[in-house]
């Protein structure tokens, strides 16, 4: 089964960013950050990314504008939703703009590695 | 709308003929959305399991728990149904719309706010009693009824309401950031703890105060100033206001500023405000199942007595409820220090009766020296604690000063929890052991026994470090000791006495606390396992069972406590299942009342979908095929609905050999069902396993074989990784379900199990029997009635094929324990040749497992 390679996550904690993309990475995954839209854009633009690990709450768009343009420009990337913020409405929405799954943090990496790879399956 | 309706559309406007890569096409997507289904199914059931054990384990959790547990829930039951939606062709769209009025419920119960009382920002001492205690929170309206309602004299001064400290984090727009930190915070990591704890605290001291409510507290200040003199200072103190009346302390969680200057008012507030996010406060209302919001802040501001004694006085003792005594701690000055366990305190009794005989128990200064507290305040403050006492109704625990104009000042009075019961750990009884203890003497702060390695703690950064179940051992009994409370098996302390807030909350969490027993620390060694019996004021070298039998159960915290109310209501429209029968006109989507009912809903005509699918597609390998065993065909159908036949089998036959099958799960459930020679009629035989059950044999309309439908019939649903296997026999329904995956949220097997033929009674002893077999393989089983379901996730694929084998043997075996079910002699045999068996089964299947890995090992390339 093909597997997904290159991710970008795209959240406001650098905390967070430094130490996933750090073990992403010793899972032999590609990984780019991006802490706000301005800086996403771009690579979802370029179609590096495979699949998109995307928080609710980013200082520039609201997460949920996000995946909307996110969506609006590359259909078919899998965006998972990563987020504090445990709101069933929220969820519900995400999941009917397109996101392929709302997980909550913290998550365990074998978890989240197993949804990007679902994520990614599954649009395919 | 269906994407693969629309493929096929597409393909028969083009060409008349649909050719076999279109049909495997739609098939694939169909046969997608129903794996993407089951999975969701899956973690739905686990995740709606987790949220029923979390409730009634008796276990702290706190709102991240819940909110997180229920939107994983709610995104999965969702996942389900759009899935339906997609493999039906839209058939079940108004699904959508009956999980949307659920998850609005749900919602609407999880996101619901305090209702805050009252319309003012502040409200002076003389507008404060009992009836505002939702406006200033119990401290300041016990405070207030004392001044207004029993003429007692209380410090001047105003209280900042709830509504005012809402009115300023909602205006600095903090709140969502704050909850954010606390969803992610595991409350178990200490640094962690400690370090969103300040990062909250910062947050709230940084932002800045609303202008009219900063204008306020100014022009309060400013009366004070006028009343009491520009140099008076105050003391702010945190009120807490919370939802439930039940008693929890919130002992020195908060935060308290003495000597204010009144120019400093509005930027203390804040300071006290924010002391609701103290690391102790945190782990307090996670332990006692409060909503962070439920909590809210109403800061008292009162003017500073000038103290030439003061102390805390229990209107009854709380290691001793029924004393005649009163008891009261006194100390020179002011005595905040008394509560927060480091000062040295005179301990008077004073009696309950005129003339209240007094009893110095201990004096700070010696023997022979006078107590701080004169004999006419001892009195007249003893008179005024009765008083306090009768007026509330409950015992009372009353902090006090005598100013220097020698009046008597109450400072604060609160209900004196006693919720230990007084049973908890007797006095030692030395005829029943010998033990001699290692220390003795101190004071209960906290009755009961435990027992645990010592670990003593002298700096924080001990404390980040203190191991679960160790017995706590320190100098100086400080409140910020209280985050480890939830950890500690036993507290012991060198100094301090049972007036501390960590004594408190020692009580109230039932752990066993003894202070004031010097040379604790030395005579302690970090690893040793003491016993410490708080009643008898001892501790023991190792683990005295003879004391420990007398150790009461820890109270279960989260009983009825918002969080805890609010999951079980929040599951109300979760968990119970009204959708059992897909047979009856009921099973529809506006019969859904509960997310349970959808997932139910959907899984069933997934199945039911996929069944057709094949036929309707027109694929002839898709197609229920009868299964063809040793030479003759039996009465189980397969339906492939992927990769489940092996290449280059003949398809062109309504027939599929066993052969045939590549199938992983069904061949193990196949094999379980044919391990073990069966005594009736041959498993094969679905007319011979009918006619064991007379009511079905009597009914052919309960006869399998005669049933016409697909969905009536024994059926395997299969493909490489996956089987769902249906059996229906007269009144028995079972469904195996198994998926095999390397990645683990795919791996999983369940089984449900509804049994008829029998009397109710046997119907219950029959399921129990099963679960009990079930969960001796380490199934995680319920039983509703005369039901049951098992399931087992997130285990390696050889663990799971173990788990089929048995699970093909009891499908098969279980039927005969009808026949035996009346004998109670003949079941005792029965059930130790099921186990028997199951041993066998189990040893055959782990042997052959280790051979593989073996081989495995030998040709690695292969």
């Amino acid at each position: 089964m093909k597997q997904p390679k290159n991710i970008l996550l795209v959240d406001d904690e650098e905390e967070f960013l430094e130490t996933t993309s750090l073990r992403l990475r010793r899972r032999a995954f590609d990984v780019r950050t991006a802490t706000r839209w301005g800086e996403a854009m771009p690579e979802v633009q370029s179609g590096w990314p495979h699949v998109v690990v995307l928080d609710v709450m980013l200082p520039d768009v609201d997460g949920m504008e996000c995946l909307a343009r996110i969506k609006a420009m590359q259909r078919h990337l899998p965006v998972v939703m990563l987020t504090g913020h445990a709101s069933l409405q929220a969820s519900v929405w995400g999941l009917e703009h397109g996101a392929s799954d709302y997980c909550l943090k913290p998550i365990e990496l074998d978890e989240l590695v197993e949804k990007i790879i679902l994520a990614y399956q599954d649009v395919r | 709308m269906s994407f693969v309706l629309e493929q096929l559309a597409r393909f028969f406007r083009r060409s008349p003929k649909s050719g076999p890569e279109e049909v495997r096409s739609a098939f694939q997507d169909h046969y997608r959305n129903f794996r993407a289904l089951l999975t969701a199914n899956n973690n739905a059931l686990e995740l709606m399991s987790t949220a029923e054990e979390m409730l009634h384990s008796g276990k702290p959790f706190g709102m991240a728990f819940v909110g997180g547990d229920i939107t994983a829930l709610t995104v999965n039951v969702f996942k389900m149904v759009r899935s339906l939606i997609a493999l039906s062709d839209g058939r079940y769209k108004e699904l959508e719309d009956r999980f949307k009025i659920i998850a609005d419920r749900v919602e609407a119960i999880l996101s619901r706010q305090p209702v805050v009382a009252g319309s003012a920002f502040v409200l002076t001492m003389e507008e404060i009693d009992s009836g505002a205690v939702d406006q200033v929170g119990a401290k300041m309206a016990n405070l207030g009824e004392l001044r207004n309602r029993l003429g007692i004299r209380v410090p001047e001064g105003f209280a900042v309401t709830v509504l005012a400290g809402r009115h300023f984090m909602e205006a600095s727009r903090i709140t969502d950031e704050i909850n954010r930190r606390l969803q992610t915070l595991d409350v178990e990591d200490l640094q962690a703890l400690d370090r969103v704890s300040d990062d909250i605290q910062d947050l709230i001291r940084g932002a800045h105060l609303p202008d009219d409510l900063d204008h306020l507290i100014r022009e309060h200040a400013d009366r004070l100033a006028h009343d009491a003199g520009d140099e008076a200072t105050v003391s702010l103190r945190s009120s807490a206001w919370g939802e439930d009346s039940r008693q929890s302390s919130f002992a020195g969680q908060y935060r308290t500023r003495l000597n204010v200057p009144l120019a400093a008012i509005p930027e203390t507030y804040k300071d006290i405000v924010a002391g609701k996010y103290r690391s102790q406060a945190i782990v307090y209302r996670e332990q006692r199942g409060y909503r962070h919001q439920d909590v809210l802040m109403c800061v008292g501001c009162l003017v500073m007595v000038d103290a030439v004694v003061s102390g805390v006085c229990y209107s009854r003792p709380p290691d001793d409820p029924r004393s005649p005594w009163l008891v009261v701690h006194a100390a020179p000055g002011l005595g905040n220090h008394i509560v927060d366990g480091t000062s040295a305190y005179d301990l008077l009794r004073i009696g309950r009766e005129s003339p209240h005989a007094i009893v110095a128990v201990h004096l700070a200064t010696g023997e022979s020296a006078n107590a701080c507290l004169s004999d006419v305040h001892a009195r007249e403050l003893a008179q005024l604690s009765l008083r306090i006492e009768q007026h509330f109704g409950t015992p009372q625990d009353i902090e006090w000063a005598v100013d220097r104009d020698g009046r008597l000042v109450i400072l604060q009075a609160r209900p004196s929890g006693t919720l230990t019961p007084t049973n908890a750990g007797a006095a030692p009884d030395s005829a029943s052991f010998e033990a001699a203890p290692i220390l003795a003497g101190g004071a209960t702060a906290s009755r009961g026994v435990a027992s645990g390695a010592v670990r003593r703690v002298k700096t924080q950064e001990q404390a980040l470090h203190f191991p679960r179940d160790a017995v706590l051992v320190v100098e100086t009994p400080y409140p910020e000791w209280a985050v480890l409370m939830n950890r500690a098996a036993a507290v012991v302390a060198e100094s301090g006495q049972i007036a501390t807030h960590l004594a408190t909350v020692a009580r109230e969490f039932g752990v066993p606390a003894l202070f004031d027993l010097p040379g604790a620390l030395s005579r302690l060694e970090d690893g040793q396992v003491v016993t410490v019996d708080a009643t008898g004021r001892r501790v023991y070298q190792g683990c005295v069972e003879a004391l420990l039998e007398q150790a009461t159960r820890r109270p279960n915290l989260m009983e009825g406590s918002p969080v805890h109310s609010l999951l079980k209501e929040a599951l109300g429209h979760i968990t119970p299942l009204h959708l059992t029968e897909p047979d009856s006109p009921r099973f529809k989507p506006a019969a859904c009342r509960t997310l349970h009912d959808i997932t139910r809903f959907c899984h069933e005509k997934a199945l039911a979908e996929m069944l057709r699918l094949g036929r309707r597609l027109g694929a002839k390998d898709k197609s229920a095929k009868q299964l063809y065993v040793v030479g003759m065909p039996s009465q189980w159908w397969v339906v492939n609905v992927d990769d489940g036949f092996r290449e280059g089998a003949d398809l062109s036959d309504p027939f599929i050999r066993i052969e045939d099958i590549v199938s992983e799960p069904m061949l193990a459930i196949w094999q379980g069902i044919n391990a073990v020679h069966w005594d009736g009629p041959p498993p094969v035989s679905l007319r011979g396993f009918g006619a064991i059950i007379a009511q079905s044999a009597m009914n052919p309309q309960l006869d399998p074989a005669v049933r016409s439908s697909l969905s009536g019939r024994n059926y395997f649903l299969i493909s490489r990784n996956y089987c769902n296997l249906s059996v229906r026999l007269g009144y028995h329904f079972a469904l195996a379900e198994a998926s095999f995956s390397e990645l683990l949220s795919e791996s999983y097997v369940n089984f449900t199990f509804q049994g008829g033929a029998a009397d109710e009674s046997r119907r219950r002893r029959r399921v129990h029997l099963l679960a009990d077999t079930l969960r001796s393989i380490d199934f995680r089983v319920s039983v509703k009635g005369d039901s049951l379901s098992a399931r087992i996730e997130k285990r390696p694929i050889p663990y799971l094929k173990e788990r089929l084998l048995v699970l093909g043997y009891l499908l098969i075996h279980t039927r005969q324990m009808d026949m035996v079910m009346h004998d109670e002699a003949r079941i005792d045999r029965y059930l130790e040749k099921m186990r028997a068996d199951i041993a066998a089964i189990r040893g055959a299947a782990a042997a052959n497992s280790g051979a593989e890995n073996e081989a495995a090992q030998e040709h690695p390339a292969g």
